[in-house]
């Protein structure tokens, strides 16, 4: 049989070649210079994570740069993370010198994505750049990774980053989403997070779909961590919806519960309780390479996630 | 294919008109896609002279043109009203950007103190449904995609003229970019490509647009 070399640059990387099941978590800076609040949330889920997403202006809403987020969090918190680098606001000659500026910072994980369209944002004037795609990208990185030049010219020291993209198991018609994720992989994708999921069977589908393209893939969930939360993303999150009967718990520990750390304990409890099922259907499967947290702000949740892939 | 034009604000024309002092005024207006676009063509011409008038303007003559993008037709068409131009402190074109530039192209050598404005905005190339229904479907790219996209253009119909599209912003075949109203342009490319059964075409990995031979001024010369 024939070995080939698998290179690894990260914790991250290390792991998904050697099947490790992993969690990650989610960091999302604001629209802030003082990254403390952000630091101090890396900080609480260190222990349980083995790397966390940053954020890269969601909803088109302008924070502070994800790169320099990236590198500011790993150095003050000791987190590893992915860095999320859009294609919204970069041409693909900027995008080039930041792959090399992101090495250099010590960023050795991003996640490539589209990104929210500007019209959408705080910042709605802002020409929409999109010159690269979530694919091109991905073979931009792997170029510059693997043979070390871009568009063919060398680079002298070149950087060394593992390349993830996102998948949307929601997507409908789910073909056209299953034959991107197939560009994706051509591109050099080394890894999946998928968007938010709440559908067994819908994700089981997808999942099963896309297994030929052999990428890993970290399911994206969401842990609610209040009544006002799982309201607020079934409604403001469009193509997710939350199933009824999870509104109609956590509505209950609002409603009739009234001292607060009880309520805490019971939302934890009740979060537990809906994804361990889930998750050890989707692993028993053989369908996924770890979990992907996108619940920021509740950090507290992380052992019991940790508990649920140990366990 | 029509460059469909729309109505600038009276109040802003005629503010480019008094800021350059204009009191006598040349109407050239478009016969073809700005008549279509009801922003030309004779009851533009019409309309624009009595709106002028009671606005005090002098109207030293209105015509209607069949090309005024067309440099050649231009230049026959404002020797014969010669005396007229010498009369004018300035042209308003009732047309599209081409009309102004292409009267600029033939006007300026003689007449370099007259200053060309126009009436209206041009919107786009459009596909017309019927009069009063325009719709952008090409943005003359250079590069044409529509023999492997099954006919509808990913450059004009994607929000972000992704090649590889669609992206996290499809909800349901429509678009995150006005609110989910329009149509996700790479669902509508996945769903025409299965029914010519070529999917084979929507699961091709594109290389992005390559912007070095779209260039700016760009020029079409063979002869």
């Amino acid at each position: 049989m024939e070995m080939t070399e698998v290179k690894t640059y990260s914790k991250l990387g290390e792991a998904l070649a050697k099947g490790e099941f992993i969690l990650t978590g989610e960091l999302e800076p604001e629209k802030t210079t003082d990254l403390s609040h952000t630091i101090q949330e890396a900080k609480e889920m260190a222990p349980y994570v083995i790397a966390a997403n940053v954020t890269d202006s969601p909803l088109g809403i302008v924070t502070i740069n994800s790169m320099a987020a990236t590198h500011l969090i790993q150095k003050a918190a000791g987190l590893e993370c992915v860095w999320q680098m859009t294609v919204r606001d970069v041409n693909k000659l900027g995008i080039a010198g930041m792959i090399m500026g992101a090495h250099a910072l010590g960023i050795r994980n991003v996640l490539s994505l589209t990104g929210d369209h500007t019209a959408l944002g705080d910042v709605p004037e802002a020409k929409p750049v999109f010159d690269l795609d979530s694919a091109t990208l991905v073979r931009l990185v792997r170029e510059m990774v693997d043979k070390g030049s871009i568009n063919g010219n060398e680079i002298e020291a070149p950087p060394t980053l593992h390349v993830g993209a996102a998948a949307n198991p929601n997507a409908e018609p789910m073909g056209a989403e299953v034959l991107k994720i197939g560009r994706k992989a051509e591109a050099g994708c080394e890894f999946i997070q998928t968007q938010v999921v709440y559908d067994l069977d819908r994700t089981i589908e997808f999942l099963t779909e896309i297994k030929k393209y052999k990428v890993p893939v970290l399911l994206g969930i969401f842990p609610m961590k209040s009544y006002g939360i799982a309201k607020g993303f079934d409604t403001f999150v469009p193509g997710v919806s939350v199933p009824k009967e999870i509104l109609a718990k956590w509505k209950s520990v609002k409603k009739e519960v009234t001292d607060k750390k009880e309520q805490k304990k019971l939302y934890d409890q009740y979060n537990y309780e809906f994804f361990k099922p889930f998750i050890r259907e989707l692993r028993e499967k053989k369908l996924l390479a770890g979990i992907h947290c996108m619940a920021v702000h509740y950090p507290r949740i992380f052992p019991k996630l940790k508990d649920i892939i140990e366990n | 294919m029509v460059v469909i034009t729309t109505k600038k604000p009276d109040e802003e024309v005629f503010e480019a008109l008094n800021n350059f002092k204009v009191k006598n005024v040349l109407i050239v207006s478009c016969g073809v896609c700005a008549a279509l676009c009801q922003t030309g063509g004779t009851e533009g011409a019409e309309e624009w002279s009595e709106k002028l008038k009671e606005r005090g303007f002098n109207v030293s003559n209105a015509i209607v043109s069949d090309d005024v993008c067309d440099n050649r037709v231009m230049k026959k068409d404002l020797r014969k009203i010669e005396e007229d131009v010498q009369n004018s402190d300035g042209i308003l074109t009732l047309s599209c950007g081409l009309g102004v530039q292409s009267i600029i192209e033939v006007l300026t050598k003689n007449h370099p103190d007259i200053p060309v404005f126009t009436a209206n905005n041009t919107e786009f190339i459009g596909m017309t449904e019927r009069i009063g229904r325009f719709y952008m479907r090409c943005k003359g790219c250079g590069d044409c995609l529509l023999n492997e996209t099954g006919g509808i253009c990913p450059v004009t119909t994607c929000a972000k003229s992704l090649m590889n599209g669609p992206c996290g912003g499809m909800v349901d075949g429509k678009c995150e970019v006005g609110d989910y109203e329009k149509d996700c342009g790479w669902i509508l490319i996945y769903n025409r490509l299965k029914e010519l059964g070529r999917l084979d075409l929507f699961a091709k990995l594109r290389d992005p647009i390559d912007w070095s031979k779209i260039g700016h001024q760009r020029e079409v010369v063979w002869r």
